[in-house]
């Protein structure tokens, strides 16, 4: 007999509850009066607050028009008389729009509107009667707030304008409302008690059935028996204890450019600063020292209103970063500056050293950083992805100690919920629910406000938190601020659990890959920064030389502001792609100007030991080409810190004999290696002389390049999925591996692949004296939702990968035996990757790529991908990406293979250099790496910053006393002999002048 | 007029997130095809006008624009 599912149709009790509850909304405003008159002006932003005004100049606005174009800002003027009726009571501007509204009041900045708050209060701003408002707009297509359901209905670039009114409220009716938000969230929340609700829901349609919706008689008396009777109920309760902390997540850019989020920063602000005049208990938590900075320059008036709330406690700066910057793929050196830039700024504009970083939106947490807080006077870390996206393990903590590569630890935590909430009772349960440390932890941090594009926290959420202690079903809360919940939660917390290890987003593994050059540039004007700002210092700390300490600096800005968590690993719009790089070649032509200051007939080695790695360097007139770029051949034997001449090196005739195989395979070999190569550049066989092994397994590919079907869904340029390689799009071989070119140096063979849509060369060069391989990819790429990568298989017996995080390296799990090994599949590395047994094994140097696949006996380098949301052009176009293949003798750090890196990594250029002999001695002899010289922020010093990467004990032997440094350059001692720890970072300071 | 969609107004939706490209100007019928949000907009209709008033003011030309929608996979169930 089949089963008949009843269909219940007839209206239910708590039917008829919501829709009296829809009507309760209806009753808010007593009273409203249009204003009508208005104008607006269509404009589009072209940089930071410049606008170009577009054709036609002010044209009226009345209710019905169509206002807003694709891309647009509008300004919109009105002015008008407060009518006699509404003389004596509070008086709204109403606005309802998609729109995001910075509303001047008589030349006062009043409020902001958008689809979160459609009134501002315009008596404190009222000149007598009359008022004149300027409203700027900029529409927002993609509502910032999207996880808000109510405004995801208002999307679009072209909206109707719904008008603008005068309006006088029911404050009985609009206080009613807010109960009713509350307890009817908690009547249809599966988190409380099922009797409570019963309970809730009968009760209210009691308290409703006193009101008389036409007359809107009988609220006060509503009022009066939802306090008597569900309030005053204390037969249910709940447990737990959250801590409510108001914030607003802020994406630079996104589906905006970064122009846009100055006016997002400060209509952010603005509305948080009127909430705080009217509610003072508020206090609200906002980040990145870059937005702050664009509110002191284009909205001075708000920032002096900003800095006397920060004084009184309100306004709290949190997260000491310049911006909060994606976390895997920025190097040590960077990550540093962001807290260098963002404290120094925080204590100039406040007083204020923040003791937080503030990370919430960010994609998995580097091991490196524990240790760059610390000594950045940072002792408390938040970052919610871990807790909320992993999509195969649980984060076992949200209150616990994460403890670093150097064993630096801090004080973390990784909140259980999103960071972005709108303060329901719902969401706060659901947050103790999901809390994981309630035994030790103390407080669970939920975090409240709109956000990923700004909006915060509205008058809705505060009232919420003061009906908040009287529902005997919800947890304690208890409002308060970033760096006091950490304090009270988390400070010389005994007993909480440590987390020793990078903190893995098990998510957006994409985003190490994901548009290729902006990951390539960031790379090498991170090490072009480098060289830069060390010549720079060194003349100026022994030369007498002037520092461009203005220039330097704006440079690391605008390369730090590009690494914003959705710029850098490549999740945003078309156009944000195409200001980043024009931002990079801002940056590189503002560096070439300064190194011109430091020209030189002779080459420098800015590496702190003897550079003699097989280097390319660039002339016009050199034999051989690489990225596109003629040039020569040369081992340049320069001791470091040096400066020399360097000659292309000499040739060999006959150094490699290429022998035609069957099957379109081609056997080499050279004093170093016997060679089978595949038609279509993979290794068949790699028998090295000098070790006297094969490093190719049998059946596994080695430099084999693959395309699999990227289809990883809504999270396109963020995500890659584990089963992406159950579809391999096939890679034709147009032409097969050939002999393309071959002096006394070197030799090219090339392989050409086609698609149906991009041509893909490889070239693989040897080298006469060298046992490294060179591999050079020349794409254009032209697919969608495809992965290129290319895949080693060599016969090494390891478990782990060793992978360059850029201070130290980390050991990754081959192995696939737990859930948190198999969610691994794809990391992030940097310069390089190793697989060795105890006496040899094989590096892969990469040239600008971070993606590594950990496929259990195989290792892949991620080299394309080709997704098409945010941006549908995202990576089409030209690539060349290089790789070295460095087989080695005994383990990766008894190789050098981090060393063969930076000289991999770091062009030789010419210079002149000024460096004191015995200092250039002392940075040699310590073994640490330096990774960067410059002349500190007050001018006072030479600072330089030296890691230790290959986890090993070292010293520094100075040549004379020296300041110990933070790296924020306070000075915390002095001495002679620094003795350095494994993957320790250090900063010291030599006075100058 | 492939070249006004191209550096005109496709520079415009694409700082909302959206993408169009020129098929085909054939008697006055613009063809357009719309990718990223545009592809999924619930008020595309609205855009559509804007670009033939726009055509209108800038080039002198009057035309009706056929929208083609091209929605990624993971949105056809939207």
């Amino acid at each position: 007999m089949g089963h008949v599912k009843v269909v219940r149709r007839s209206m239910r009790p708590e039917d008829w509850t919501d829709l009296r509850f829809v009507w309760l909304q209806r009753g808010v405003y007593a009273d409203q009066e249009e204003i009508t008159g208005l104008t607006i002006q269509d404009a589009r932003q072209v940089s930071e607050n410049t606008y170009v005004y577009l054709d036609g100049g002010e044209r009226p606005l009345r209710k019905g028009d169509l206002y807003f174009t694709p891309d647009g800002t509008v300004f919109i003027k009105g002015s008008g008389t407060v009518p006699e009726r509404f003389k004596g009571k509070e008086i709204y501007l109403t606005i309802k729009t998609a729109a995001e509204m910075i509303v001047k009041v008589n030349g006062k900045f009043a409020g902001g509107i958008d689809p979160n708050r459609e009134r501002i209060l315009l008596n404190p701003y009222l000149n007598g009667d009359r008022f004149t408002f300027e409203i700027e707009a900029y529409n927002r297509s993609k509502p910032d707030d999207e996880r808000n359901p109510a405004a995801i209905g208002k999307k679009g670039c072209r909206q109707i304008f719904e008008g603008a009114y005068l309006s006088v409220l029911r404050d009985n009716v609009q206080s009613l409302v807010y109960d009713y938000i509350l307890l009817m969230d908690i009547a249809h929340c599966d988190y409380f008690n099922e009797d409570y609700r019963k309970f809730l829901f009968v009760e209210l349609s009691h308290a409703l059935d006193k009101i008389d919706f036409e007359t809107w008689e009988g609220v006060d008396e509503a009022a009066a028996y939802v306090e008597k009777v569900i309030y005053s109920n204390t037969d249910f309760k709940g447990s737990g204890d959250v801590a409510l902390v108001g914030h607003s997540h802020l994406d630079i850019a996104y589906y905006w450019r970064r122009i846009h989020a100055v006016q997002k920063s400060a209509r952010t602000i603005l509305i948080q600063l009127r909430l705080m005049d009217q509610y003072p208990e508020f206090r609200y938590t906002h980040t990145q020292a870059y937005t702050y900075e664009t509110l002191e320059k284009y909205y001075p008036e708000l920032f002096e209103e900003l800095k006397e709330k920060v004084a009184r406690g309100q306004f709290e700066p949190v997260g000491a970063m310049y911006v909060e910057p994606d976390c895997n793929v920025p190097a040590a050196e960077s990550l540093i500056r962001q807290f260098l830039y963002g404290q120094h700024f925080f204590r100039r504009a406040f007083g204020k050293t923040v003791d937080n970083a503030w990370l919430p939106d960010v994609f998995g947490n580097s091991w490196i950083m524990p240790q760059i807080l610390k000594k950045s006077k940072v002792d408390y870390f938040v970052s919610n992805k871990m807790s909320t996206w992993n999509d195969t393990n649980r984060f076992p903590h949200n209150n616990f100690i994460w403890k670093g590569i150097d064993g630096s630890q801090v004080c973390a935590c990784v909140p259980p919920t999103h960071f972005i909430t709108w303060n329901m009772p719902s969401q706060i349960q659901e947050n103790w629910e999901a809390y994981q440390d309630k035994e030790v932890g103390g407080q669970t941090l939920s975090m409240y406000g709109y956000g990923d594009g700004g909006s915060g926290v509205t008058e809705e959420m505060l009232e919420m938190v003061r009906r908040f202690p009287k529902v005997s079903v919800m947890p304690k809360t208890e409002l308060t601020g970033g760096a006091d919940f950490l304090h009270k939660n988390l400070k010389d917390n005994q007993k909480l659990a440590t987390w020793d290890g990078e903190l893995y987003l098990e998510m957006h593994r994409g985003t190490f890959t994901t548009k290729s050059n902006l990951k390539k540039m960031n790379r090498a004007l991170e090490f072009k920064l480098r060289e830069t700002e060390m010549l720079c210092a060194f003349a100026a700390a022994f030369g007498g030389a002037d520092y461009p300490a203005e220039e330097i600096r704006a440079c690391w800005k605008k390369l730090l502001l590009n690494q914003f968590h959705d710029i850098l690993p490549g999740s945003h719009i078309h156009p944000v792609y195409e200001d980043a790089m024009a931002d990079y070649a801002d940056i590189n032509t503002r560096l070439d100007a300064l190194l011109a200051r430091h020209a030189g007939e002779q080459y420098f080695n800015s590496l702190p030991f003897t550079r003699s790695e097989l280097t390319f360097i660039p002339d016009e007139n050199g034999p051989a080409t690489r990225d596109g770029v003629k040039g020569f051949w040369a081992r340049p034997d320069l001791p470091g810190l040096s400066c020399g001449a360097v000659q292309p090196l000499a040739g060999k005739e006959n150094w490699m004999q290429a022998t035609p195989g069957a099957d379109g395979q081609c056997a080499v070999e050279t004093d170093n290696y016997r060679l089978i190569l595949n038609p279509d550049g993979s290794f068949a066989s790699f028998f090295d002389k000098h070790q006297n092994r094969e490093w190719v397994r049998p059946g596994c590919g080695f430099n084999k390049l693959h395309l699999w079907a990227d289809n990883p869904g809504m999270y396109d340029a963020w995500d890659i999925l584990p089963n992406y390689k159950d579809v391999e799009i096939p890679l034709t071989v147009k032409q097969p591996l050939r002999l393309t070119y071959q002096d006394s140096v070197s030799a090219e063979f090339t392989v050409d692949f086609l698609t149906d849509k991009s041509a893909w060369r490889m070239v693989i060069r040897l080298f006469q004296d060298s046992g490294n391989i060179e591999v050079e990819h020349i794409v254009d790429w032209r697919e969608k939702h495809r992965l290129a990568k290319v895949n080693f298989g060599p016969d090494v017996l390891t478990r782990e990968l060793v992978c360059d995080t850029s201070a130290g390296f980390i050991k990754r799990p081959l192995t696939k035996n737990t859930t948190w090994e198999q969610a691994r599949f794809e990391a992030c590395h940097h310069k390089w990757f190793d697989l060795s047994e105890t006496d040899g094994g094989i590096a892969v140097i990469n040239n600008g790529k971070y993606g590594v696949g950990l496929e259990g006996s195989e290792v892949s380098l991620s080299l394309l991908r080709s997704t098409i949301r945010p941006d549908i052009t995202s990576d089409m176009g030209r690539h060349d990406i290089r790789y070295l293949i460095v087989p080695h003798k005994d383990s990766a750090v008894a190789a050098r293979v981090n060393d063969q890196a930076f000289a991999y990594s770091i062009p030789l250029r010419k210079a002149s250099v000024t460096l004191p002999d015995a200092w250039r001695q002392a940075l040699c002899e310590s073994g640490l790496w330096l990774q960067s010289a410059k002349i500190s922020e007050d001018g006072s010093m030479l600072v330089l910053r030296l890691s230790e990467q290959d986890g090993a004990r070292r010293a520094l032997r100075c040549p004379r006393k020296v300041k110990l440094l933070n790296m924020l350059e306070d000075v915390e001692g002095e001495t002679e002999l620094l003795r350095v720890k494994p993957f320790e970072i250090v900063t010291v300071g030599i006075a100058i002048g | 007029m492939k070249e006004y969609i191209e550096n005109v107004l496709a520079p415009r939706l694409q700082g909302d997130g959206g993408w169009v490209e020129f098929v085909s100007l054939e008697g006055g019928r613009l063809t357009l095809t719309f990718r990223g949000e545009c592809s999924k907009c619930t008020v595309l209709d609205r855009c559509t006008d804007w670009i033939q008033q726009k055509i209108l003011e800038d080039r002198g030309e009057a035309v009706t624009v056929e929208a083609v929608r091209k929605k990624p996979f993971f949105w056809d169930n939207e």
